[in-house]
């Protein structure tokens, strides 16, 4: 579970990139976020796992404070799986060693359990014959399934997804919500910031629209889309919903 | 060390280093504009004549060829000529440096004037053309103003380094800041305290030109253009 | 043209060649290593670390090596009282010189992985150590390599500098024979000559490795 507490993240004083954001993320839910650019829907993201740090505020998962000193931050974020909008794969190492490399070196897990482990996840997403290829031969959807793949290895309980699909081609969209839904059906914790509705309408408990760094309006799925309370929310579910 | 006459040795010392670096400077920027045309000139001649001395001069070190100025090229002149600079050149180190350094440093200018050349897409050749402006006049006011500006910062750095080989010249007896560095040390022993001034002076007009030249960087930089990553 | 003059001599001179080789592969080792140290230095966040790495990179950068190299000749005895070999004092300047510009280098090298890839290992819970070593610096290596060969050239070329404490390195040799014969043209060419052919050599290989580089990676 997930509580956020008051978050507040700046650069300069003038610009608030978080401006008291608060919410639960319950256990097995899926939670969208959406918005327009420069919101700080990503940004929130990131404050999750603390690969950003926030000025104010708490966010506490699964009991642990993420900005606390005591906190091991390496073992929490063992346990939180992120997947990024440019999938981020290493590019000087084959599928396999993408996956493998964490459960190896933060799980100590032995490399033959690993591979096995990993097999078995490319198998889940649908791309068992990539493993031993190099990022670069794959297209952007099987590329996006490997990031998500090598997020699953480490066995996460919560899951993150920064705009999955924004940088795929139309036809390629397809395979990796597919993985998704799959995902969100074994009831994983998910936090997606994503423009796709169709998937938010499927799958999400829970939507958050966000924009100039504060939520405007949150509300469950059918809800949201046919009777928004903000104004704003209107304007921009009419701008992108076709 | 700043007892009389050393003192005046060190501040002419410092003199001979601006003037030579200047000079060589201003050969190397003169032939390194020459060489870089030469290397973009359809006549394939030429354009491999460009490049032969850009890779004559970039692989041999700067000594080398610095000695080779001072011993060699007179031996290769006629005797008539060898008799004259023998005779009325008093300063030949100093030119043998000029020379060398100037001609050494054209080579690398010349890379640097080429890759700024290049970096201009196509793009904007084709929009200039476009709009009916001549050859000549889409080089002078629109890609040499663009590609000068992309320049700077390496045109910079060598010339800092084309100060920083002036020092070479002490190896045949120009009396510039290091070699008055290291001559006053044998009159007086105390060269550590003439090689920290060196160093200082050194240090100190390099900083001097960094400053200046990123004062003009900044008057001239095209916004939104990376041309300088930090 | 009395090209015996270099027939008679080589065997001198090219003594001075593998003191040459000899003094740009330590060279290129120890700069490398204090490299990567300073490098490292510089792109931390601790101040203690920061500010003595980017004071010593400019302060190198800012001198000719000459006067490095004098530099470390007057010091020496001043400090431990004993005067300095000239292969240790030209090993010892040259490392503390070059390393500088070897950690502008690597330095540039790490910046240029995207930001993402640390993202990426940080989020499986990788820490900035193994971060560093199985993602940033084996893409950083790759990238760097031409860089990393242009900067062996110019070390192979400096050593000649070695000239003025005396070392007997190549060049040293060669303006003594020259110095005995007086046939400067045919000596001085053929000194071009040898560094022309190793230092095009070098650079061709650069070349090669930067083309290579751009193609295999999208």
């Amino acid at each position: 579970m997930i509580e956020i507490k008051n978050i507040s993240l700046w650069y300069e004083k003038s610009h608030k990139v978080l401006d008291d954001i608060s919410g639960t993320i319950q256990c097995g839910q899926t939670v969208v976020i959406c918005g327009p650019s420069g919101s700080g829907k990503s940004s929130l993201l990131r404050c999750i796992n603390g690969l950003e740090r926030f000025q104010k505020g708490e966010i506490i998962v699964d009991g642990i404070s993420v900005q606390h000193p005591d906190t091991d931050i390496h073992k929490l974020r063992s346990n939180i799986g992120m997947v990024f909008q440019h999938f981020e794969l290493y590019p000087h190492m084959t599928v396999m060693q993408n996956i493998t490399l964490a459960p190896v070196r933060v799980r100590k897990k032995s490399k033959t359990e690993a591979e096995k482990k990993a097999l078995e996840i490319l198998e889940r997403v649908g791309i068992p014959e990539q493993a031993f290829k190099h990022p670069e031969a794959l297209s952007g959807g099987q590329k996006q399934r490997v990031a998500i793949a090598r997020a699953l290895a480490m066995e996460p309980q919560i899951m993150l997804f920064d705009e999955p699909t924004s940088a795929l081609d139309p036809e390629m969209i397809k395979e990796v919500l597919d993985v998704m839904i799959d995902l969100a059906g074994q009831k994983m914790t998910m936090v997606v910031v994503t423009h796709e509705m169709v998937f938010a309408r499927k799958v999400a408990h829970e939507i958050v629209f966000m924009d100039n760094g504060r939520i405007i309006e949150k509300g469950a799925g059918h809800n949201f889309f046919n009777h928004p309370k903000n104004k704003r929310t209107r304007q921009f579910l009419s701008r992108i919903l076709i | 060390m700043w007892r009389h006459p050393y003192g005046g040795m060190f501040v002419k010392g410092i003199f001979t280093t601006i003037h030579l670096s200047l000079l060589a400077w201003i050969i190397a920027v003169i032939l390194g504009i020459m060489i870089a045309v030469f290397r973009v000139l359809p006549p394939r001649s030429i354009r491999l004549a460009g490049s032969a001395y850009v890779q004559l001069f970039r692989n041999i070190p700067f000594l080398v060829q610095l000695f080779f100025w001072y011993f060699a090229v007179p031996l290769l002149l006629p005797k008539p000529a060898q008799e004259w600079l023998y005779d009325h050149v008093p300063d030949y180190s100093y030119w043998a440096g000029v020379t060398a350094l100037g001609t050494y440093t054209a080579s690398r200018l010349a890379e640097q004037f080429r890759s700024g050349l290049l970096a201009i897409p196509l793009g904007q050749y084709r929009a200039a053309y476009s709009t009916g402006l001549t050859t000549f006049q889409t080089y002078r006011y629109v890609i040499v103003p663009y590609a000068f500006r992309i320049i700077i910062p390496p045109f910079t750095t060598e010339f800092l380094s084309c100060f920083k080989n002036s020092s070479l010249t002490m190896t045949i007896s120009v009396m510039e800041i290091t070699h008055t560095a290291y001559y006053i040390d044998s009159f007086t022993w105390h060269g550590l305290e003439t090689t920290t001034a060196a160093s200082m002076m050194y240090l100190c007009i390099s900083g001097f030109i960094v400053l200046v030249m990123s004062f003009v960087e900044k008057k001239l930089r095209i916004p939104g253009m990376i041309v300088r990553s930090q | 043209m009395d090209l015996t003059v270099i027939t008679n001599n080589f065997k001198f001179m090219a003594g001075g060649l593998v003191l040459t080789f000899q003094l740009s592969l330590i060279t290129m080792a120890g700069g490398l290593l204090l490299g990567i140290i300073l490098a490292l230095a510089r792109l931390s966040s601790k101040h203690w670390l920061y500010y003595p790495a980017t004071f010593y990179i400019h302060f190198f950068r800012g001198l000719p090596l000459i006067l490095v190299i004098f530099w470390l000749y007057f010091l020496t005895p001043v400090i431990t009282g004993k005067s300095l070999n000239e292969f240790h004092a030209a090993v010892i300047s040259f490392v503390v010189f070059e390393a500088a510009y070897f950690a502008e280098i690597i330095r540039a090298g790490i910046q240029s992985i995207p930001h993402g890839q640390s993202m990426a290992a940080y989020s499986s819970g990788l820490t900035s150590f193994q971060c560093a070593r199985h993602v940033i610096l084996p893409q950083a290596l790759r990238n760097m390599t031409p860089a990393l060969v242009t900067q062996a050239v110019v070390i192979f070329q400096d050593t000649s500098l070695g000239y003025v404490i005396g070392l007997r390195e190549f060049l040293r040799r060669v303006n003594l024979v020259d110095a005995r014969e007086a046939r400067s043209v045919e000596l001085y060419l053929f000194a071009g000559l040898i560094y022309l052919a190793f230092c095009s050599t070098g650079s061709l290989c650069s070349q090669r490795l930067e083309n290579h580089r751009q193609r295999n990676w999208i």
